[in-house]
């Protein structure tokens, strides 16, 4: 309990454990060793939480393989968690993991970065798919893209709206792109500001012949984007014009019913807006347990993916592997060591998400063949752990698409269109 | 398979496999004798011998040896050939005249999908391949990009085609896939540059009622003293690409060949052009937040950004102007995607036309407003004869006062000579105006940002490897399941 405990640890006591670096490849036995530890913060059994950290620290790197550096970002944030919150571990010292030492991606080196794993771009490649198939005979395509990666989604649609909207002679039509500022989002941070981004995308739709508006709108995701809705109320009704709302990653960041209940709340008002189409692209994890221990459990068993995929395409001390695997360290912490209004990674699975989207009154649309051909053509680009698997809810009977490492899921992919509230039968509205 | 030897079975004799079991394989028509039919892999001949190789045998290159010399050859007929040297007494067999039985071979590896006799392979060549394919170590490794391969011949297939069907942005950065090219082209500074010098022209002639031959009038002497000055705003147009999405094509070649000739011509429309020309440049600029301006212009132009919806753009930025969140509003001479900037402190050539408002609709095309009617386009080029001559290296920027620093050059240097910051398409040598418009440009930036920038394109230029991120080899050539982990069934994560 005093600090010569820490200069000079005593062995654990558990029979049978060896501190020796062949147990680092067990995963098994680091998650043991992680939730030991986690318990005993949670339950301020300094001692045993000192133990379990000392051997952690001796089996987890941050150079190791990817369990190892799992276990050692883990072991951060459990660190950072006890001395935050308990009086008890005041002994302890964390280095808080902040957004200003996070790096701040140029474009050029965000529209590669996003590139690295299909994580984005196999919600990328589905969701413009089904845009686009839903905005085809439209004169103004009005999208709203909330996503996490600053608008990289977008070019690959100017292009395809430029190619595949052309119609007899008809210009294709006018693009709206609405984004969301937030006070402090998420990591990958953006060095330029929206504007330029804005100007950018403007003058690469201009190359391509499209018309394009660009219009930042100053929301905050805490409160369930209710200046977003809005200003979307107030926006004036366009003759055939079709509303997209594009949510890729970031729906999750509003908070929901632990917290407050804004997460149904917000999906309720987009349905009242009458989008033409919502993508729906998220993790398929649970970090929303209110219970620690089993927050952590999921944690564990989910963010050793982008670790291991890390290891197929990023060099060890990389710039890009540092940069890549700070973000994962931040979103870590924030799942271990905030609570309340600060942790604001709350990702919910996959059958969650659409039990909201359904009381909203929406229902899924598929993706069809030609989609999910693309996606695995883009697949083989990439490692071969990564696959694609197409999900059928039992609920609606829909085909989606799910991410895969290694037959885990990773992401899913889905998108949706309103119900008709008329006579209450269910029917697509044609806006 | 532990043994050496090789093991015999008929696969219809195989007590798994019937020759009926074949038939729902859709197994082709019995072979006619006339033609050789070959089989559809990986379903053999039912009267096929299967034999099973070991993994050592499959995977031996030369089987047959030299007793002398050791050497080895993948054929008995080159090991009795070289037999001969050797004086040693050999024997070429020929080929026999009665039927051999076909033989089909089987994977050794159990679990694996050619280990069954239903499944195997009816060539030697083949499953030796399908081995070290699955089943063994990937040895080959492609120079250019990440991928390996564990058989010499899929190795050299690959580095034949790699590279070839590629993307290149005209930075220099390769992309294998479109998407993946499109979104870097999409922000790639270089063409935004390029394209938004490139829209000038077209919009120009459109709203000229399409001007078959716009001409540039000019006493020929002032042009030709001072190529450079000129070059700089007709500059852009030598680079235009010819995309052919693009139906201006036609005017922007125009716009290209008319520029630096000097032709005689007494209409007078392309002094309205000429002045168009030059006026559209600082118009752009403008729009982009030039120091004239102060941020209240700055936000007139963005709340314009959203145009259509009139109710909605006071909204936008009633509700943050008062204060906006520093991060969102770039210094006011930060945002330069058109590399014409021209900082602020000279309007000496441009000045009749900066103190224009800039219009409401940012950069929708056809919504310029109409050009002002000012200095003539001779006096124009006059001055512009006079800044160039001033200048030290002929540059119109310098005169103009742009400062040009010394660190960017030497960035833009050390990463890729081919001169992608003039990927404009100058020839190197005239352009150093441009390059330093370009340093100068950077100065006018935030400077950490436009590094990155430049580096971003320098690194991904001038370290085209995989770990730049841009040259996607693809991932799969890293195999992190080298250790055999990975096979075409089960990926299980826990592995030790």
């Amino acid at each position: 309990m005093n600090k010569a405990m820490i200069l000079n640890p005593t062995r654990p006591v558990w029979p049978g454990f060896s501190s020796s670096k062949s147990l680092c490849g067990d995963a098994n036995c680091m998650e043991q060793l992680l939730l030991h530890c986690a318990n005993a913060i949670e339950s301020n059994d300094a001692t045993l939480a000192q133990q379990t950290i000392w051997v952690i620290s001796n089996l987890a790197s941050s150079d190791g393989d990817s369990t190892q550096r799992l276990a050692s970002s883990l072991l951060r944030a459990l660190i950072s968690r006890a001395a935050t919150r308990s009086p008890a571990f005041s002994f302890l010292s964390a280095a808080p993991v902040s957004q200003e030492t996070l790096h701040r991606f140029s474009v050029i080196e965000l529209a590669s970065f996003v590139d690295l794993t299909p994580w984005h771009r196999f919600g990328f490649i589905a969701a413009n798919a089904a845009i686009l198939d839903a905005v085809k005979g439209y004169s103004s395509v009005h999208i709203v893209d909330l996503s996490l990666t600053h608008c990289m989604q977008i070019p690959t649609l100017i292009d395809s709206m430029a190619t595949k909207l052309i119609n007899k002679g008809q210009p294709p039509p006018l693009l709206k792109l609405t984004v969301v500022l937030a006070e402090s989002p998420p990591p990958p941070l953006l060095g330029i500001s929206y504007e330029e981004l804005g100007l950018k995308l403007v003058s690469f739709a201009t190359t391509r012949n499209i018309a394009m508006e660009f219009r930042i709108i100053y929301s905050s995701y805490s409160d369930g984007l209710s200046s977003l809705i809005e200003q979307l109320r107030l926006d004036p009704l366009v003759c055939n014009e079709a509303l997209v709302v594009n949510c890729h990653m970031m729906l999750h960041y509003i908070p929901h019913e632990t917290l407050s209940s804004s997460r149904s709340f917000f999906l309720k008002e987009l349905r009242d807006l009458n989008p033409t189409i919502v993508t729906l692209i998220e993790e398929d994890a649970d970090f929303t347990s209110s219970n620690f221990i089993s927050r952590l459990r999921s944690l564990f068993n989910y963010m050793w993916i982008p670790y291991d995929t890390a290891d197929t395409f990023l060099t060890c001390g990389s710039e890009q592997r540092q940069w890549y695997e700070a973000d994962i360290g931040w979103r870590i912490d924030n799942v271990v060591a905030k609570e309340g209004a600060e942790r604001v990674e709350r990702l919910e699975p996959k059958s969650r998400w659409f039990e909201r989207m359904r009381e909203a009154e929406f229902t899924g649309v598929g993706f069809g063949e030609e989609v999910g051909r693309e996606v695995k053509t883009m697949l083989e680009e990439h490692a071969s752990g990564w696959g694609m698997k197409k999900d059928v809810d039992d609920n609606d009977d829909v085909e989606r698409f799910v991410l895969t490492w290694k037959g885990h899921s990773v992401v899913f992919a889905s998108a949706w269109v309103p119900i008709s509230r008329v006579d209450g039968a269910l029917s697509y509205i044609e806006a | 398979m532990p043994v050496e030897l090789d093991d015999y079975s008929t696969v219809s004799g195989d007590a798994s496999v019937s020759s009926t079991g074949n038939q729902n394989q859709n197994t082709p028509a019995p072979q006619s004798l006339s033609k050789k039919k070959r089989n559809l892999p990986g379903m053999p001949d039912p009267e096929a011998e299967v034999i099973a190789l070991s993994p050592k045998t499959l995977m031996a290159t030369n089987r047959f040896v030299c007793e002398i010399c050791s050497k080895g050859f993948q054929r008995d007929q080159n090991l009795q050939l070289h037999r001969r040297g050797h004086n040693l007494p050999w024997k070429l067999r020929q080929r026999s005249s009665k039927e051999v039985k076909k033989k089909v071979y089987v994977c050794p590896v159990s679990g694996c999908v050619h280990h069954e006799p239903s499944r195997a392979l009816g060539d030697l060549t083949g499953i030796k391949k399908h081995f070290c394919r699955k089943h063994g170590e990937k040895k080959y490794k492609c120079e250019k990009c990440s991928k390996s391969y564990a058989v010499q011949s899929d190795w050299k297939a690959h580095s034949k085609i790699c590279g070839t069907k590629e993307y290149r942005c005209d930075c220099g950065t390769l992309f294998s896939r479109r998407d993946s090219f499109i979104t870097h082209r999409a922000f790639c500074d270089v063409l935004a540059e390029e394209s938004a010098k490139k829209k000038l022209y077209p919009e120009t002639y459109t709203r000229k009622n399409h001007l078959p031959e716009p001409e540039l009038k000019s006493p020929p002497a002032a042009l030709v003293d001072s190529p450079p000055s000129v070059a700089l705003v007709p500059a852009p147009a030598v680079s235009v690409e010819t995309e052919p999405e693009h139906d201006e094509t036609e005017t922007a070649n125009i716009a290209s060949s008319s520029v630096l000739p000097i032709r005689d011509s007494s209409e007078s429309p392309e002094n309205i052009t000429l002045q168009v020309i030059m006026e559209e440049a600082p118009r752009r600029i403008g729009l982009n937040g030039s120091n004239d301006h102060n941020s209240n212009n700055n936000k007139s132009v963005y709340a314009g950004l959203f145009a259509s919806s009139s109710t909605a753009s006071p909204s936008l930025y009633a509700a943050s102007s008062s204060t906006p969140p520093p991060s969102l509003y770039p210094p006011s001479s930060s945002i330069e995607p058109i590399s014409l900037c021209l900082s602020t402190t000279t309007p000496s050539l441009f000045g009749a036309t900066i103190q224009d408002p800039p219009p409401p609709h940012f950069l929708t095309p056809m919504s310029l407003p109409p050009p002002q009617p000012a200095i003539s386009a001779t006096a124009l080029l006059q001055k512009a004869a006079q800044m160039g001559s001033t200048g030290s290296g002929g540059s119109l920027l310098r005169g103009l006062g742009i400062v040009s620093t010394t660190s960017s050059p030497m960035e833009l240097s050390s990463s890729h000579d081919t001169g992608f910051g003039l990927g404009l398409g100058l020839p190197c040598s005239s352009g150093t105006g441009l390059k330093e418009l370009m340093m100068g440009n950077s100065s006018v930036f935030d400077p950490k940002q436009t590094t990155l920038d430049f580096l971003g394109l320098g690194r991904a230029v001038g370290n085209n490897n995989p770990g730049g991120g841009a040259l996607w080899g693809g991932g799969g050539g890293m195999d992190v399941f080298g250790s055999g982990e990975l096979s075409d069934k089960d990926i299980s994560r826990r592995s030790s």
